[in-house]
């Protein structure tokens, strides 16, 4: 080649640039392999002239050749030729039908064509073999093109799909935490579970000892059985109060069927079951709350109603001051005091102390109450009614149940109390200025039930004295340091005071626990009754 | 939860009306790109693909459904979504489809968008 002749190819290739980009551009905006082909076909025929391109592609050196354009069938015949080659090259055949043929290795495949002659059956020329070389090379940039543009739109897609799963993998977290049902949140993350990992079918099952007592299935309508019996499965499983709740996802799909998991299936797949998990504590939880809240709410109702048991108002009695005063605690107490007119004109007095707080005790309270009831409208005789009380008391009761209890009956008139103690603090009785604890009569009701009878007592309350009903709540109200106000401070407090109004005693021994106890919670029931004999 | 799928379809003038109902995952998004390839080229250049009844989709369905967006743009045609269930319009939006395809309330609505 002299010099003007290779400055004339120079010239002519320079000519051919514009027509390489918009082939380019044309071959790299092809939506599938057979458009790309038949466009590259177009493009070599329109720049070297020539009367037919064929067009093979193979994914591997060892695969066949597929067929993607044929323009003459003639060409099939040089197919042994083209698979007889090996890596790349071109081969100028200038025999009666084709011109060339050509193999190359491109980015993940084989490319092979089989060129016609050129229309006006002349040679090719060097400027067409070097066009040729360069054609092939566009081929080769475009198809590299294509690939990384898939390349990239796969992994847009991969990406966002990943961004949608953990999206969804939060979204599902605030949604179960939302729900109280427990067969609704796993439903929900059971659904998300297989559609965020493309799996065909989805089970969870929940056992209870190797035994399964649920089974849940994605899509609902889908056979479960065919889950189990996939190779192509996953599956974890959380546990919780016995129960054992086994995720199992089966059949990953892909465009092109049925994949393998993925570690990053497993790893969802697990976060979800451990959502699943905390969604079960927390509804657990929740329930527990509730039934206490529940509870607590019936505590307070039946403290309410144990609180109406004790009188409002006091009978006045001629010739005596009575007051009283019953302050509880937060708990159901079993406390209680009352005064009765019985049928006799005599009047009843008591006051009772339940072993222990709570429902139990004020259930008991009110079995000693409505006993009462019944006995107070007949003849009443103070130590068969405390023997009837005991079995009935002990019958209504737990072992470690029972009720202290010291009941009097006054005669106004004369002033005579018949009283009777049954394991109650000593009652105080003031006897010309003198303290006098009474504290005879038997056991507690309802501790034993030994038909040992109950003994009874007589005083003569005169005018000016004065009698102090208490339960321990009193003696017992700690103070910070956990100091009792105690037996001793009861007495003092007793014998120092003079008044002829029960009232304004009360108050004022109510003012002098609180001095001592100060801002410390009150931890048992307060009750006192007064009586003095003003005339 | 999702139900196994199935789809009606309807053509009005250049329109496919596609109804489903379940899980559109492989088995869905398959039946959804055969029916639209059966009127795509037919006159057909516009979808409107209610999913009223399918508020599940994976990520293979979704390939399918932009499978469909991408011909569509090819000759100028549109999909238009209608009736969204929320977890699948958020999911649509993170995947970026709403970038080329639109979205609507329900089928009047699409109509007017077309």
């Amino acid at each position: 080649m002299n010099v003007i002749e290779y400055n004339n190819i120079v010239e002519r290739l320079s000519m051919q640039v514009s027509s390489f980009q918009e082939g380019f551009a044309i071959l790299s905006g092809s939506n599938s392999l057979k458009e790309f082909s038949s466009n590259f076909c177009h493009i070599l025929r329109g720049s070297l002239i020539i009367s037919n391109v064929n067009i093979f592609f193979k994914t591997s050196d060892s695969s066949s050749w597929e067929s993607f354009v044929i323009q003459d069938n003639k060409c099939l015949n040089y197919l042994p030729r083209l698979a007889a080659r090996s890596g790349a090259g071109v081969e100028y055949l200038y025999d009666e039908d084709f011109g060339i043929i050509a193999s190359f290795p491109s980015t993940g495949c084989f490319w092979g064509l089989i060129i016609g002659n050129k229309i006006d059956k002349s040679p090719l020329t060097e400027l067409d073999k070097i066009t040729f070389q360069m054609f092939l090379q566009l081929l080769d940039n475009a198809y590299q093109s294509i690939t990384s543009h898939n390349k990239e739109k796969e992994l847009n897609f991969a990406l966002n799909h990943r961004v949608v799963q953990l999206n969804s993998l939060i979204d599902t977290g605030i949604e179960i935490s939302r729900l109280h049902k427990t067969s609704s949140l796993l439903q929900l993350s059971l659904e998300r579970a297989a559609v965020l990992t493309n799996a065909s079918r989805a089970v969870l099952q929940i056992q209870s000892e190797n035994k399964i007592i649920s089974e849940i299935g994605f899509p609902e309508d889908s056979d479960i059985k065919k889950v189990f019996e996939s190779s192509n499965r996953i599956e974890t499983f959380v546990e919780f109060d016995g129960l054992k709740y086994l995720f199992t996802l089966s059949e990953k799909e892909s465009r092109n069927g049925i994949a393998g998991f993925d570690p990053t299936d497993e790893i969802l797949l697990a976060a979800f079951a451990r959502q699943v998990l905390t969604a079960i504590e927390n509804e657990h939880l929740h329930r527990e709350a509730l039934d206490k809240e529940r509870m607590h709410q019936e505590i307070e109702t039946a403290a309410a109603i144990q609180r109406r048991i004790i009188p409002q108002i006091l009978p006045e009695i001629e010739g005596y001051d009575l007051a009283g005063i019953n302050i509880p605690s937060l708990e159901i107490g079993g406390d209680y005091y009352d005064v009765r007119k019985l049928k006799d004109g005599r009047y009843l007095i008591i006051i009772a102390d339940v072993a222990g707080k709570g429902v139990a005790s004020g259930l008991l309270v009110n079995t000693l109450n409505a006993s009462l009831n019944a006995y107070v409208e007949n003849e009443f005789n103070l130590t068969e009614v405390a023997g009837k009380l005991n079995k009935i008391i002990y019958k209504a009761s737990t072992p470690e149940k029972y009720i202290t209890g010291f009941i009097a009956i006054l005669d106004p008139p004369t002033g005579t109390i018949e009283y009777l103690n049954a394991g109650h603090n000593p009652v105080f009785y003031s006897s010309k200025e003198k303290l006098i604890k009474l504290d005879k009569g038997g056991f507690a009701f309802g501790m034993l039930d030994y038909g040992m009878p109950y003994q009874s007592a007589f005083i003569n309350i005169e005018p000016g004295e004065k009698i102090l009903f208490y339960t321990d709540g009193i003696t017992e109200a700690m103070n910070e340091n956990n100091e009792e106000y105690s037996d001793e401070k009861l007495e003092s407090f007793f014998l120092g005071q003079n008044h002829d109004r029960a009232g304004t005693f009360i108050e004022n021994l109510m003012a002098d626990i609180k001095k001592h106890v100060a801002d410390t919670p009150q931890s048992d029931d307060i009750t006192t009754l007064c009586l003095i004999r003003t005339g | 939860m999702s139900s196994e799928f199935n789809l009606v379809s309807e053509t009005r003038d250049n329109c496919l009306l596609v109804n489903t109902t379940g899980y559109i995952n492989n088995v869905g998004g398959q039946k959804i790109i055969d029916e639209f390839y059966m009127h795509f080229g037919n006159g057909i250049n516009n979808v409107i693909l209610n999913l009223a009844k399918s508020n599940v989709v994976n990520s293979i369905g979704i390939s399918f459904l932009i499978e469909i967006i991408e011909k569509l743009n090819q000759s100028n045609g549109k999909l238009i979504f209608t009736n969204l269930d929320p977890s699948i319009e958020k999911t649509f939006t993170i995947m970026g489809l709403f970038q080329f395809a639109k979205k609507a309330d329900n089928q009047e609505e699409a109509f007017k968008l077309l």
